[in-house]
């Protein structure tokens, strides 16, 4: 469950995740290693000092047998003088004629246990060591040492000293090497983060590069310089690239297929126009579902090769001076005019060749039924605070006599002309609402102040 | 008037053609974009019908060539690609109109028409002098409101004089706009054809320059309405 948890984590917190775990775990056998080892050492010392008493003494009760004298105990350490001080030494003799028995002062009228009774088996050389709780309910630590001084018996000599002194030496060795690790595994752990933000750093230049590709803020990745990435990246721009060669291919056969059908299908008109015979009537109105099937999958074949373009952009400003240019052109009798002021760096999110039939289709409307002046207005609009997009409004006023609500209604769908008289498909305006709604946009359609019709069109800003 | 026809498909340049000719204009015909560049850079047209898909050199080229060795004629566009940035395309090459394929014919001659018109500076298909009227849409010519019947060179080479009015347009200008490029010219049959016309339109419209050719004024006055009957060739 943690392995599937952690296999949907980012790349950076597995890694980040799993150096913090193997550092932290290698410390940690360090730490004991290290403990273990003191801790050693510890005792080893401590049974020197201990032992260095037991020595003596063992010299006192050889010295005082053959002497007379009974100066055993002389250790020249007052903690053995002052009861229950955790330091102890006791002579008994274990030959078995008699119990004679010597001890400290310190350990009042107590006595010290055996080793051997305690379960702790005596050492080669008959020294050994051993823990237990002593008399004053303290962790003691005792060496002892079976002596056999020949006629006079065999003594067992043992010292015992404060082990506590002992612990609390080693629990500081533990506390400071637990301070120093725990600072240690930080700052591994805090390298190995900062090691990754700045390793991980072209993937994420990566991801942005693809990301602004998507929201068609970009036509390729660019920036990556890492020789781990840099292939990746490029193979992913040679993909772009052969995507929009295989939908420019796309468009191109489609503009061929229709050039080819449409000269043969003018033929067929004309040849069939002088002709007034039934079959000549049939053929005219099969040439004419003919040419609105050319038409209609015309129009699909963009808007699938639309759907499969990203990261495409139009300059508004060139492309409206190219179209009032044409438009001069086309009506030589009317004025189309620029009202306003279009920043030269205004984007339209999409394609070109879209934004040339959004607004070529609408400025042809518009010059069809002004009477002498189309005005065209550009405005931006605030950036919107929930999607974080901006859109822009062409506002394209004639001053023709205009429609009623009803009439702009009816106007926008497919395949419907108000006036039959003036030459067209009745497309144009159905192919605006279609084209400005795949980009998220819209046509509205109204009247302006001078009784002609306002045609608005909404569309994404890049 | 004489136009270049441009068009690669045989049919439907047959078709331009012929009905090219019955309106009363002299037609040159051009199956490739190489052939058509050729023609429409040596010989002074009124008016060019451009396809834009040709083989050897496509209509966008030969438009732009002609442009850039400064000929100025109206070029009409024919084009397939109905798209407005297709269409943009062409204007910016320097296009003066478009017709889309598949067009009617009539479309087409009215586009033309008015492209020439809009050469001569007219605002209407009929140009008047005084008590002639030549209506180019039905390709009638009128004097008094009587229909003259003319022949189609008589008619040409009155439609030439009535689009250039008040300029004196020489007997060699006349030869290159009368006639397409398969007729046999001689200047001399102008003098004829100008002969014949003073005499059928009963009025001398039609002034000679001596040594610089003929020129037909334009007069205030207003005539009296056609009454239809067919013009003959």
């Amino acid at each position: 469950m943690v392995v599937s948890w952690l296999m949907r984590q980012s790349l950076a917190f597995r890694l980040f995740i799993s150096a913090a775990f193997w550092s932290s775990a290698i410390l940690l056998v360090a730490a004991v290693i290290l403990t273990t080892l003191y801790v050693h050492d510890s005792e080893v010392a401590f049974d020197r000092r201990l032992n260095i008493y037991a020595r003596a003494l063992i010299a006192d009760v050889a010295s005082s047998d053959e002497t007379g004298h009974n100066e055993i105990g002389q250790l020249g350490d007052p903690l053995f003088l002052i009861p229950f001080s955790g330091w102890y030494w006791q002579i008994t003799r274990v030959d078995g004629t008699a119990e004679d028995l010597r001890s400290s002062r310190s350990l009042s009228a107590s006595k010290l246990p055996k080793l051997a009774d305690l379960g702790i088996s005596g050492e080669v050389g008959g020294l050994s060591s051993g823990y237990f709780t002593g008399p004053d309910k303290r962790h003691l630590r005792m060496v002892e040492q079976t002596i056999d001084t020949g006629d006079h018996g065999v003594y067992l000599v043992q010292v015992a000293g404060n082990a506590e002194e002992l612990n609390a030496d080693v629990h500081l060795f533990e506390l400071r090497l637990g301070v120093a690790f725990f600072l240690l595994v930080s700052a591994l752990v805090g390298s190995v983060a900062v090691q990754l933000r700045f390793a991980l750093r072209p993937l994420r230049v990566l991801q942005d590069g693809v990301a602004m590709i998507r929201q068609g803020q970009a036509e390729t990745i660019e920036g990556i310089r890492s020789p781990d990435l840099a292939p990746l990246a490029a193979e992913l721009n040679l993909l772009l690239l052969s995507n929009r060669d295989i939908i420019e291919r796309g468009r191109t056969q489609v503009g061929n297929l229709a050039h080819a059908l449409k000269t043969p299908l003018s033929v067929v008109f004309n040849e069939v126009r002088a002709d007034a015979s039934p079959l000549a009537r049939k053929i005219e109105e099969q040439a004419t579902v003919m040419k609105m099937q050319v038409d209609l999958y015309l129009e699909r074949a963009r808007a699938v090769t639309r759907a499969n373009m990203f990261g495409a952009s139009a300059h508004v400003k060139p492309a409206l001076d190219a179209l009032i240019r044409t438009f001069s052109k086309i009506y030589p009798a009317k004025r189309f005019a620029l009202a306003t002021h279009v920043a030269t760096d205004l984007c339209f999110r999409g394609e070109k060749q879209d934004l040339d039939e959004i607004l070529g289709n609408l400025l042809d409307n518009a010059g069809k039924w002004a009477s002498r002046q189309v005005n065209i207005r550009v405005e931006s609009e605030p950036v919107n605070a929930v999607t974080g997009r901006r859109f822009f409004l062409i506002h394209i006023d004639d001053d023709g006599v205009g429609l009623t609500p009803q009439q702009c209604l009816e106007a926008t769908k497919r395949g419907r002309r108000l006036d039959e008289t003036v030459p067209g498909s009745g497309l144009g305006l159905s192919i605006v609402v279609e084209l400005a709604a795949a980009y998220g946009g819209a046509l509205t359609l109204g009247r302006n102040a001078s009784g002609g019709l306002r045609a608005t069109v909404r569309l994404p800003v890049f | 008037m004489r136009l270049l026809v441009v068009e690669d498909d045989r049919d439907l340049n047959r078709q331009l053609c012929l009905a090219l000719e019955q309106a009363g204009y002299a037609v040159d015909r051009a199956l490739d974009g190489e052939e058509g560049h050729f023609l429409g850079e040596t010989e002074p047209y009124d008016a060019v019908i451009l396809d834009m898909g040709l083989p050897k050199k496509d209509g966008l080229s030969v438009l732009k060539a002609w442009r850039k060795s400064g000929r100025t004629m109206p070029v009409l566009i024919l084009t397939a690609r109905d798209q407005w940035s297709d269409k943009v395309e062409g204007f910016d090459a320097g296009a003066d109109d478009y017709v889309s394929k598949p067009f009617h014919l009539e479309e087409v001659l009215a586009r033309l028409r008015a492209l020439l018109r809009r050469t001569a500076g007219h605002a209407t298909d009929e140009f008047i002098c005084g008590p002639l009227i030549l209506d180019a849409r039905t390709s009638r010519v009128f004097v008094d409101g009587q229909l003259i019947k003319l022949t189609s060179h008589e008619y040409r080479l009155l439609s030439y004089l009535m689009h250039h009015m008040d300029r004196i347009v020489s007997r060699t200008e006349l030869v290159e706009h009368l006639y397409d490029q398969d007729f046999d010219r001689d200047s001399n049959t102008i003098e004829v054809f100008v002969g014949r016309l003073r005499k059928k339109l009963g009025i001398d419209l039609i002034e000679t320059i001596r040594g610089l050719g003929y020129v037909i004024r334009a007069s205030e006055q207003k005539p009296s309405p056609p009454q239809a009957t067919e013009r003959s060739d």
